[in-house]
């Protein structure tokens, strides 16, 4: 694993720690998503977080919020000090879910109910279709939150509208698979009208050649990456223990984790 | 009153570039001339209330002026945690105009009443409710309010007032008259058959349009004798809350025409159901009766 994958998963690690709460095996299933966006892919800075004309990255799947802060901490939006300080008490602005209304820039929604993040980065994408805005949406969703109904709501609206401006990325590490079975992803996806392609969701090479070639497109139809990945990727006993599902590490699990993180 | 908030969406949707208008595939045939010109702002989007409410937010974050059309307890029952995160808990702002107030569909069941919907609207703060009681102050209140940044919800009735029609203000309750013996709160619909039995009595009457945010201090400073009656056309107690806010540490004896909570299993026609539930002026003169003796 690459140094930025490490130091954003340590990050994760610390401000679980710090919050006494978390989702964690499903924010290091995303993380490598996440950094690619913003560091390769995102037309979007620290001092371009305002402006009109900005790409949007819109989590869906609330849960990996501290995905969301490792990598804008990395990108110079926020301070991981300011964060490990504050987050999850009572008059923070940081926490385990996003609050839009404390921040100016940097978080561009409220996450935290599944089925909401998509519909809601559809309608930005559309509002860029009548403004003539060239900004590009990019939605963070879970494999499991496609059981909502919104989400496939919203699949009939993006293509109807032709909002080839609008990525959905599924983290795909199969968390749906313990509840339905869902099939192809890619198949219903197309189905809908949507331009599928799939990528390692761990390889970020990979996934940025999947988003470049995507946001070349102009063809009318919305994008959809289906991206492989690995609940806890990057600690093997975060892999191997559901518990990590909703658990924060205390101080031991924190050094025991993290070591996992450095050797992986 | 929805054919004159279709002629204004129209104009809304020539003059202003920055609005946007989804209906739930109702009221086309009226606006048919803008859905062919304006595509891109002006949409039957198909049937699905939940979704559209948060696709309504997103264009809201991007600085547009989203209106969407439906029939009320879709718009409202269905989709309430939709207003609850995307457009209260991000502060963003929508106009949500219902067709089939309370009982307008009265032959339709269950699935088309939606008395409770200014009850579960007010219980998502940040959220207003809007009730005209006529087409002329459906277009006064709704200029008022629709680009004010808040989620907005207006309850389009097919049984507006036709004696009294006055003008109205956005966050104000009108006087209508005043009196000793009790107040009398009319909403909405409700004014004709309110100054039926109030008009030359010695009671007050206060008119409320907007539910949310209720004009409190209208009510405080008429209210001498600490008697009120409630007469809302929607679930009872919707107001209740609201009079006991605006009158702290009185002694009120309240009074209350209004539809009871319970499931409605009837059909018939819409007087039938105001009858059966005692929103007449029959009741009203029992009720304002008991009350100010």
């Amino acid at each position: 694993m690459n140094q930025i994958s490490k130091t954003l998963r340590k990050h994760a690690l610390y401000l679980s720690h710090k919050c006494r709460d978390g989702n964690l095996q499903s924010v290091f299933s995303c993380l490598d998503i996440v950094w690619t966006l913003y560091d390769r892919i995102m037309a979007w800075s620290v001092e371009t977080a305002q402006e009109e004309d900005r790409d949007f990255f819109i989590i869906s799947k609330g849960q990996a919020t501290l995905a969301l802060y490792p990598v804008l901490i990395e990108k110079g939006m926020f301070s991981l000090e300011e964060i490990g300080a504050e987050i999850g008490s009572f008059d923070s602005r940081y926490c385990i879910q996003t609050d839009l209304t404390k921040f100016q820039g940097g978080i561009e929604n409220n996450a935290g109910s599944l089925g909401h993040g998509l519909p809601f980065a559809a309608g930005i994408a559309n509002a860029n279709k009548i403004k003539g805005s060239p900004s590009q949406v990019y939605v963070l969703c879970g494999d499991g939150e496609f059981c909502e109904g919104t989400m496939w709501e919203t699949c009939i609206f993006a293509s109807a509208k032709k909002l080839d401006n609008l990525c959905v990325i599924i983290d795909d590490n199969d968390s749906v698979g313990a509840m339905v079975d869902m099939g192809s992803f890619v198949r219903k996806l197309e189905a809908f009208g949507f331009d599928v392609s799939e990528a390692d969701g761990h390889n970020m090479e990979e996934l940025e050649t999947v988003f470049r070639a995507l946001r070349g497109r102009a063809d009318g139809r919305p994008k959809a990456v289906i991206a492989h990945t690995v609940r806890g990727y990057g600690s093997p006993t975060m892999t191997e223990h559901d518990i990590w599902f909703h658990k924060a590490p205390n101080a031991e699990e924190l050094e025991l984790l993290t070591g996992e993180v450095d050797a992986f | 009153m929805r054919r004159a908030f279709l002629n204004r969406v129209a104009d809304m949707i020539r003059n202003e570039p920055d609005t946007t208008f989804f209906t739930v595939d109702i009221g086309m045939w009226a606006i048919r001339d803008v859905l062919r010109d304006f595509p891109e702002r002006c949409t039957n989007v198909g049937i699905y209330e939940d979704g559209m409410m948060s696709i309504a937010a997103g264009m809201a974050r991007r600085g547009l002026v989203p209106t969407i059309f439906g029939i009320q307890p879709y718009l409202i029952d269905r989709t309430l945690e939709q207003i609850k995160m995307d457009l209260a808990y991000q502060k963003l702002g929508i106009n949500v105009i219902g067709t089939g107030a309370a009982v307008d569909y009265p032959k339709y069941g269950y699935s088309h009443y939606c008395a409770e919907d200014a009850m579960v609207i007010k219980s998502v703060p940040g959220c207003e409710f809007v009730a005209p009681g006529s087409a002329r102050q459906f277009l006064q209140l709704f200029d008022q309010s629709y680009r004010d940044g808040h989620p907005t919800f207006f309850r389009v009735s097919d049984h507006p007032n036709t004696e009294y029609d006055v003008d109205v203000r956005f966050g104000k309750a009108n006087v209508i008259q005043t009196g000793t013996k009790a107040t009398v709160i009319a909403v909405s619909v409700l004014l004709d058959e309110v100054m039926k039995v109030c008009r030359g009595q010695d009671v007050t009457v206060l008119y409320y349009t907007t539910l949310e945010p209720f004009d409190r201090e209208t009510l405080a400073a008429n209210c001498p004798s600490g008697k009120v009656l409630i007469v809302e056309p929607e679930f009872e107690g919707t107001l209740l809350y609201d009079v006991y806010k605006a009158l702290p540490g009185r002694a009120l004896q309240i009074g209350q025409v209004a539809f009871p909570r319970e499931i409605f299993r009837n059909y018939g026609t819409y007087q039938e159901k105001m009858e059966y539930y005692g929103l007449t002026a029959e009741n009203i003169s029992e009720k304002l009766k008991a009350l100010a003796e």
